[in-house]
């Protein structure tokens, strides 16, 4: 014998879900940021403007996914920016010595992957705050950047390895096909592999993903790792673009990243978010700041406006969490 | 004067849900007035009106015959209405007196320093008053959740609260501790205060309420004197239908022996217990909270490294502390006691918190084939009549009974060969209750090993094959079915007889 008199009401399911309404509304605020833009200064919409704009904003994409998987883990990662240096610089001094671009590639993204497998560790294994970790890291990887380049830019000459970062096709430039790949590469794995329902176990309830047997202590490493494997992608890609190597590059990038993956409407504590979200944040993060620039905004003001940005989302999140916990 | 709350013709709606219709509800000072319900049957809401968290729709709420507005929850302790939450509001760090000050401290005279011990004699005046016993001094952490909950209620009263609203007090209560409570109770209740004791539990309501209501679908069904109602009655008008009753099926356990324990140890746990679980047998382990059973159970699931003696699974003897990724790839599962804290994943969907452990089942050549675990999902959420809108409802949203469900639905690939409860209907209503009983016998008859932690004794009888008693972590005694002894058993828990 069945029961069914005492059926808990069930709750009206939304049409459309949260996140999906949260798309809509980026995709709105791209468009009207766009045409704002275009109105406010004619260069916006030419075919040069958009690829530097895009080319502009292909290391926050990288980094944002990263950030993505990390943040849906319920942390966070403030070393990427300093990563990003510190591979490069592995990068460019591996490539000088052997003269092998193939060399330079592995020995970057090598260098991030070691730097978040640092993070792993400690706030996988050990437990210790994320926060605190990628703070400490943040500061070590810069340090050993600028050591490596003795705190001095070095030229970079070698043709393959500043392809993917420098080379155009016509006003395409070639590293926006490459980071679709990833995309779609990262998608996969988030949303069809056994890792990336790890992640969400993990970013949604650590103790039940533990007792479950899906050791989310193990899932936390790699998500750093692959953070840093981004950061070493990154690299690559910013030193074909000024084709040198500098050791103060990637400043501020891990702000830049949290915004656009928070503005992409991945929870701050965890398990709720998607990589398509993040990939319109970075878009409407990007058209803003590049908006800015074209409209000749005093560069003073840019970081007091992402400022801005950052706190005016957070506080919208919230609130609108608020309304929805009464 | 007699104090009295009403509230009349209170109705309150969600988006197109009629959550509360027309309900009348009046609790009178020196009275318990028992409020029961399924889940969803609207008592929390119609508390949370009460308290100053939701607006009512309709209807006006009298004090003392006099119309109240209750518009936040600083008007309902203005009225001296308060809210004992299950989720504690205490402060840890804190003296027990600090907590009941909390925001109202007593100052030396004009000096900005604290009257500590002015605060402490004032609290234990009030405990004095209550026959109860605790230290003003001790910092709350040290606390059980029984003297959690004291505190709270002291805090209220010493701020003029004159209707207590408790819900669910005793579902973490062990027996000593839900005694004390109903002391406390008696006393207040002597002192002229007023209670809404809202509970699933008749026996409890039956010995302290005078009053009872039973409130299903939004509205009142029955509201009687206890003395005038039984507790057929009020079960059979919660749900709305005869109670389908969980009756034990009759079985031969010939199964070989899944998991063996021997003199198994921990130093201020548990002490040389020994027991074996045949597959297809369901042993329970019970006791008062503190015989170390959890401990034992966490153990055999390897969380705990810190044994000595021997855990035999399948004729192996495991590793200790090997975690509960290898556990569960040997084709263990656990159900913990705590849902909200390491059972679900709450902004998950339902269809995710039950695929994650056999997972790996569903891959192909490194990807989830996501219309095998559909099937595996559907056919969880029909075997344990768990009840969703969809399997991609968010899980968060489900009632506790249908959470429940899920923690065992994961449960049920065909590999797992032993399966470890802890209180596996803590905090649930009866309908779920005997769904999950069912769900559990199913288990057992295909052939899985039931290992089950349970401190509510009627349940220990009703499911157990085997019981084993235990007290300060040693095995009191060892019952087979049919030759259970309810009150031996009690008395084996409560530790009679070791008395040195």
């Amino acid at each position: 014998m069945t029961m069914s008199t005492a059926a808990a009401p069930a709750r009206p399911r939304r049409a459309m879900d949260s996140l999906t309404q949260r798309y809509l509304v980026l995709v709105g605020l791209i468009v009207i940021a766009s045409v704002g833009f275009g109105i406010a200064n004619e260069n916006f919409y030419s075919l040069a403007n958009i690829g530097i704009l895009l080319r502009s904003i292909a290391v926050l994409f990288l980094v944002s996914m990263g950030m993505t998987f990390i943040m849906l883990t319920g942390g966070i990662d403030l070393s990427v920016g300093s990563n990003v240096a510190f591979a490069g610089g592995v990068g460019v001094i591996a490539l000088t010595a052997t003269d092998s671009a193939a060399l330079g590639f592995v020995a970057a993204i090598l260098a991030g992957m070691a730097i978040g497998a640092i993070n792993g560790v400690f706030i996988g294994r050990l437990r210790l705050s994320a926060f605190m970790v990628t703070l400490a890291t943040f500061a070590l990887a810069r340090g050993l950047a600028l050591v490596i380049y003795d705190a001095d830019s070095i030229n970079v000459s070698n043709a393959a390895f500043l392809w993917l970062g420098g080379q155009s096709w016509g006003s395409l430039p070639v590293v926006i096909p490459f980071v679709a790949l990833v995309f779609v590469a990262l998608s996969v794995l988030l949303y069809r592999a056994p890792f990336g329902r790890d992640v969400y176990a993990a970013g949604s309830n650590f103790n039940t993903a533990f007792v479950l047997g899906r050791m989310p202590q193990r899932t936390l490493v790699w998500v750093y790792v692959l953070s840093g494997a981004l950061a070493g992608l990154s690299a690559i890609i910013t030193v074909g673009r000024v084709s040198s190597g500098q050791p103060w590059t990637g400043l501020y990038l891990e702000f830049d990243a949290i915004t656009a993956v928070i503005l992409g409407g991945t929870s701050l504590f965890g398990g709720r978010g998607r990589l398509l979200g993040t990939i319109l944040g970075v878009l409407l993060y990007g058209i803003i700041i590049n908006g800015l620039v074209l409209t000749g905004t005093n560069p003073y003001l840019q970081s007091l406006i992402k400022g801005l940005i950052l706190l005016g989302v957070v506080l919208l999140d919230t609130l609108v969490q608020r309304r929805k916990a009464q | 004067m007699t104090r009295r709350l009403d509230m009349h013709g209170i109705g309150k709606s969600f988006f197109a849900t009629r959550a509360l219709d027309n309900v009348d509800f009046t609790c009178i000072a020196g009275e318990v007035h028992a409020l029961v319900g399924l889940n969803g049957a609207g008592k929390s809401t119609l508390m949370k009106i009460l308290g100053g968290v939701y607006q009512r729709d309709e209807g006006e709420i009298l004090i003392d015959g006099q119309t109240v507005e209750i518009t936040a929850p600083a008007d309902a302790g203005r009225h001296g209405i308060a809210m004992i939450h299950q989720e504690l509001s205490l402060i840890n760090e804190l003296t027990v007196a600090a907590n009941i000050f909390l925001g109202r401290e007593i100052r030396r005279g004009r000096t900005p320093f604290l009257d500590k011990a002015g605060m402490a004699r004032a609290v234990r005046a009030q405990l004095d008053r209550f026959g109860l016993s605790l230290d003003p001094h001790k910092p709350v952490r040290e606390l059980n959740s029984g003297e959690k909950q004291i505190v709270e209620i002291i805090r209220a009263l010493m701020s003029d609260a004159w209707l207590i609203v408790m819900d669910e007090p005793t579902s973490a209560l062990s027996e000593e501790d839900k005694e004390m409570l109903f002391d406390f109770i008696r006393r207040m209740k002597a002192e002229g205060i007023a209670i809404i004791y809202i509970s699933h539990h008749m026996p409890e309501i039956f010995s302290i309420a005078e009053q009872v209501t039973v409130m299903r679908d939004g509205r009142i069904v029955l509201s009687e004197r206890t003395g005038e109602t039984t507790e057929d009655a009020v079960i059979k008008s919660m749900t709305g239908a005869e109670l389908d009753q969980f009756v034990k099926p009759h079985k031969q356990i010939t199964g070989e022996v899944v998991l063996s324990v021997e003199d198994l140890s921990s130093p201020g746990k548990y002490e040389g217990v020994s027991l074996d679980v045949h597959a297809g047998e369901i042993v329970v382990l019970t006791g008062l909270r503190g015989c170390g059973a959890p401990d034992l159970a966490k153990a055999v699931f390897g969380l705990d490294p810190d044994y000595t003696g021997t855990v035999r699974y399948m004729g192996r003897t495991l590793t200790p502390g090997r975690g509960p990724a290898v556990a569960v790839r040997q084709g263990m599962g656990l159900v913990t006691e705590n849902r909200d804290k390491n059972g679900i994943l709450p902004p998950l969907s339902v269809r995710d918190n039950i695929a994650l452990p056999f997972l790996e089942k569903s891959v192909t050549a490194g990807l989830i084939d996501g219309a095998r675990v559909d099937g595996i999902v559907d056919k969880a959420i029909r075997d344990t009549s768990t009840k969703t809108a969809s399997p991609a409802q968010e899980i968060r949203f489900l009632s506790g009974g249908n959470k429940q469900k899920i923690c065992f639905s994961r449960w049920l690939d065909e590999d797992l060969k032993l399966l470890i409860l802890l209180e596996p209907t803590r905090g649930i209503d009866v309908h779920a209750k005997a769904d999950i009983y069912r769900i559990i016998e199913d288990l057992a008859e295909r052939g899985v090993a039931i290992l089950i932690l349970s401190y509510e004794i009627d349940e220990v009888l009703m499911l157990g094959d085997r019981v084993l008693t235990l007290f300060e972590g040693r095995t009191v005694q060892d019952y087979s079915y049919p030759h259970f002894d309810k009150d031996r058993m009690l008395a084996d828990m409560a530790g009679a007889g070791h008395a040195t």
